[in-house]
């Protein structure tokens, strides 16, 4: 059996989902003011490399990286119910492009599996 | 073999270029380390980077040689810098400065070898420390100046200075920098130009670049002013859409009145619906800038099809 970055199509996968998923996290209105003032070209960048590590794929990532990126956002009361959020975009996007939901419940888990470095917990 | 900036840099045998430039205690930040958050952006000044090393980038940055070190293992010899260096200062000479508008003058200065993409800005020095960043809108297979439109503020350090300035007259330029040009755009889609006050300069760059490469597509050019002295080159682009059939200018006086806000940036949401396949550039104030690219990127639009530079005034 393949990896799981391998079964959902690698970085084809990655580009396809990339945008869709970040037009979902930017009308969420749950979530969104955490993205205000934030340089688009630059978050495209940065929901490519995460997408990349929840799909399973190639990544160098620390717990130290997760926790400096989001400091800013815990300051400005990011707790659980965002990062539900995120990841509940996160399957409506997979689900869009027809991933089988075996493949949505792995993304899910690997999301949720940085949530206490995110939060900074 | 790899340098960075003057600096030889020792290159191990499978090693990529940021952990050259770690292990020689060069400061390069990075993140993912495996060529996706683009932390690391570097640019190659001499050679060229691997195609590998630049998946993800704009068109543009491919272009001027951006490349991610994380997943760079070079084939060539390379000389690299930061993304944001602008190199020397170079020696220009004012050729002419004259009024567009009640506030807004075209400046030309004379600069040797200054290589440029239509739609780039360079560093501007006038004496020490006075800078700032101007768009060109000057065509270097045509023009033998630098062409700029700089808005004056009345109190802005750099405005007096200018008011100073006559032809002969010596100073600075640096750069160019910015991917705000025409590169990445197929020859038969939709150009959509859109810009307030002086963020005319660097489209009107981009327009007479796309022109000049034979482009098919339809092009529509925005420009917005807060009064009719404003829109500076009305009559130049109202005679060139009337000679070019696929090249459509609109004039966007500011009307406080309309129902949407009467901005430029109003009437261009209103009558642009269908932009998913149109390459997008847009130029002028932050908030015009940032109002757009989100609002095109939700109607559909790719990012990698939205070109933009946000001016920041500063007089």
């Amino acid at each position: 059996m393949s990896n799981l970055y391998e079964r959902l199509g690698g970085e084809n996968a990655v580009n396809a989902a990339v945008e869709l998923f970040y037009r979902k996290v930017l009308a969420d209105g749950r979530i969104a003011q955490f993205f205000d003032g934030v340089d688009m070209d630059q978050q495209i960048a940065k929901q490519k490399s995460f997408l990349t590590m929840a799909f399973g794929g190639p990544n160098n990532y620390t717990g130290a990286d997760m926790r400096n990126a989001h400091k800013r956002l815990v300051a400005k009361g990011l707790n659980d119910s965002h990062v539900d959020a995120v990841i509940e975009n996160l399957n409506y996007t997979l689900r869009d492009l027809g991933v089988p939901e075996k493949e949505v419940k792995e993304v899910a888990a690997i999301a949720n599996s940085v949530r206490d470095d995110v939060l900074n917990r | 073999m790899l340098k960075f900036e003057d600096r030889s840099v020792e290159l191990r045998p499978g090693e990529t270029v940021l952990e050259a430039l770690e292990r020689a205690g060069i400061d390069a930040p990075s993140s993912c380390r495996s060529g996706n958050c683009q932390t690391c952006l570097h640019r190659a000044v001499e050679g060229v980077p691997p195609p590998d090393s630049q998946v993800g980038l704009t068109q543009g940055q491919k272009a001027l040689g951006f490349f991610l070190p994380c997943v760079c293992l070079p084939t060539s010899p390379l000389t690299i810098t930061r993304p944001d260096n602008v190199g020397a200062r170079r020696d220009a000479v004012i050729r002419a400065i004259e009024p567009l508008a009640p506030d807004v003058i075209r400046l030309r200065v004379d600069a040797d070898d200054f290589a440029y993409r239509p739609g780039q800005f360079l560093e501007l020095v006038a004496d020490g420390d006075l800078r700032r960043h101007y768009s060109l809108a000057s065509h270097p297979e045509d023009d033998p100046f630098l062409e700029m439109h700089i808005r004056l503020h009345e109190n802005g350090r750099m405005s007096r200075r200018l008011g100073e300035f006559k032809p002969g007259d010596r100073l600075h330029v640096a750069g160019p920098s910015g991917t705000c040009f025409y590169e990445g755009v197929h020859e038969e889609q939709r150009l959509l130009l859109i810009g307030a006050g002086t963020g005319l300069a660097p489209l009107y760059g981009v327009l007479r670049d796309a022109l000049k490469r034979g482009h098919l597509g339809p092009i529509r050019l925005y420009h917005g002013a807060r009064s009719r002295d404003g829109l500076y080159l009305d009559e130049e682009l109202k005679a060139l859409s009337r000679t070019r059939a696929h090249v459509d200018y609109r004039p966007c006086l500011l009307d406080p009145n309309a129902p949407a806000g009467g901005d430029v940036a109003a009437t261009a949401l209103h009558a642009e619906q269908d932009v998913k396949d149109s390459a997008i550039f847009l130029c002028g104030g932050e908030n015009l800038v940032k109002r757009l690219k989100r609002d095109f990127f939700m109607r559909g639009a790719s990012m990698k099809n939205i070109r933009s530079d946000a001016f920041t005034p500063s007089g």
